[in-house]
């Protein structure tokens, strides 16, 4: 990917590249539910048992305390979905598929909206996590004086392009997602995730204005 | 026709405490738990015999009686369930309720479609294949047209099931289906066995509601869906004059004229207002044990379609 940037005169000048850049590529990539906001280090809990599950619905269907909640177990079949997505793409049969390695009826693709929606913006979010991730462990080396600090079009450059390789699995089936971020009742979430993506990215430059 | 209206106006007007203590004092000796059938009081047992027998006698005219009451669009509403439902090839239904088989015919054909799309996605892929190889795929992918999905009718009327039967032979539907003779408060499947259980326009005629529910939860397998059709309540002023005036005036007459039959149509409108309302039935719903229960209404609330799932 060859991203012209031309040296920055001001920082406002770069962000309108970079959101050029990024509204080419991926316009629609930012991060979406708030937890993975607030705790960027926050992954989905992955040791579950998997045997049969333990009948944990008290009276009135309450929750206790050692056993995951729906959305935890949403969470788990959206990132066991990811795996069908190059065969099936960005649909509720994919869903259904990573329901089933989960031990679960197939049926259970029917908790989530129809049109795959909900598995790209929750692939969107885990990315953008992922990256939040990856640039905070470069500043941290930085910090510690183990690496350079690179200069801003560098660094830029560099963020975008990590976030875009991790595309690369899903590349084939990548336009069906775009089109589907695109359809107006998911446009406040995906949009949403762009711009917090954005932000990090921001922040992690160096950017200290409040905007 | 006005003589045979007046019963349901007084039916309407003392339909408080009045009657239940007339009905119930003359069945004072009868034992057992009370409950109701349409608006009169009667013990469990008498209700179960009581519903046996309106749809004993209903069943040969079900489905004429279903299209002319609703004006068709019954029809439209069993679509919207399945279509909520979005089965995929390879699904496990349990219909209760089922007796003629609208749902069952539904599910089969809407899996068939999906699958003839994904075998055309396929093929799509193997444009340069041999012939060998595509000719075999064809063999393999001929014998699986529903790909594994099948629908168990499950219900308590014999005379129900004969009608279903005779349909699906007529309509030319053999694979995938089976008709099963139960109880929805006893089913007699093993435990976590289906994919999706539906009971279209049926919870309504259960006797112990709570019973069915946890029946269904039962022989749900993990993650599987739960989906109930029914008459439910309308929550627009208007459309419910207008409705209740429909309900009590034309389809009892409708009943006579098309079934012969006025007292099985006057139970069916009493036991719609008797049946519990929306977040009543989603309460039991999750009480039952299901997760993620929500409803949607058809019509402003004519029809509501509830939906659980085993998490």
């Amino acid at each position: 990917i060859k991203c012209h940037l031309c040296p920055p005169q001001s920082a406002l000048h770069a962000s309108t590249v970079l959101r050029r850049v990024s509204h080419e590529r991926e316009p629609f990539a930012s991060s979406s539910q708030q937890q993975f906001d607030s705790h960027p280090s926050d992954h989905q809990p992955e040791q579950e048992p998997q045997g049969p599950r333990p009948s944990y619905t008290g009276q009135g269907g309450q929750e206790s305390e050692d056993y995951e909640s729906e959305e935890q177990l949403q969470h788990r079949i959206l990132t066991a979905a990811l795996e069908f997505v190059p065969e099936h793409g960005w649909t509720a049969e994919a869903i259904a598929e990573g329901a089933k390695t989960l031990g679960l009826s197939v049926a259970a693709a029917g908790m989530f909206h129809s049109d795959g929606s909900e598995l790209i913006l929750h692939f969107v979010s885990q990315c953008n996590t992922k990256l939040s991730e990856l640039l905070e462990q470069e500043q941290k080396l930085v910090q510690l004086g183990d690496a350079e600090k690179k200069p801003t079009d560098q660094f830029l450059r560099d963020a975008v392009q990590a976030r875009l390789r991790m595309l690369i699995p899903y590349i084939d089936k990548w336009p069906q997602a775009l089109s589907i971020l695109l359809l107006p009742h998911n446009i406040p979430s995906s949009l949403n995730l762009l711009t917090s993506m954005i932000d990090d990215i921001w922040h992690y430059a160096g950017d200290q204005s409040t905007d | 026709a006005a003589a045979g209206l007046c019963p349901c106006r007084t039916l309407l007007a003392r339909r408080g405490g009045a009657l239940r203590a007339l009905c119930g004092s003359v069945r004072g000796l009868a034992a057992g738990p009370e409950t109701h059938f349409g608006f009169q009081t009667v013990t469990e047992e008498e209700r179960r015999e009581k519903i046996y027998q309106v749809f004993e006698s209903v069943a040969k005219k079900y489905d004429v009686m279903n299209d002319s009451m609703t004006l068709g669009i019954h029809r439209v509403w069993k679509d919207i369930l399945v279509h909520k439902m979005n089965p995929s090839p390879g699904t496990l239904l349990l219909d209760v309720a089922g007796g003629t088989g609208d749902i069952a015919f539904r599910f089969i054909n809407y899996v068939r479609s999906v699958r003839e799309r994904q075998l055309q996605r396929k093929l799509r892929h193997h444009q340069n294949l041999s012939w060998q190889e595509i000719s075999e795929s064809y063999q393999e992918d001929k014998s699986k047209s529903l790909g594994d999905s099948q629908v168990v009718v499950c219900d308590i009327n014999k005379e129900m099931l004969k009608v279903g039967k005779q349909k699906a032979q007529h309509l030319g539907y053999s694979e995938g289906l089976s008709w099963v003779l139960g109880n929805a408060e006893e089913l007699p499947f093993d435990d976590d066995m289906f994919d999706v259980y539906t009971i279209a326009f049926g919870i309504r005629n259960v006797t112990r509601i709570d019973l069915a529910l946890q029946e269904a939860y039962r022989v749900l397998k993990p993650g599987g869906r739960f989906l109930c059709l029914e008459f439910s309540h309308v929550n627009n002023p208007l459309l419910s004059r207008l409705y209740d005036l429909y309900s009590f005036q034309v389809i009892p007459v409708l009943g006579e004229v098309i079934a012969g039959d006025w007292k099985s149509y006057q139970y069916l409108v009493e036991s719609i207002r008797r049946f519990p309302p929306q977040e009543e039935l989603k309460a039991m719903i999750e009480d039952a044990g299901f997760f993620k229960v929500d409803y949607q209404n058809l019509n402003s609330g004519i029809v509501a379609i509830h939906s659980g799932f085993k998490l």
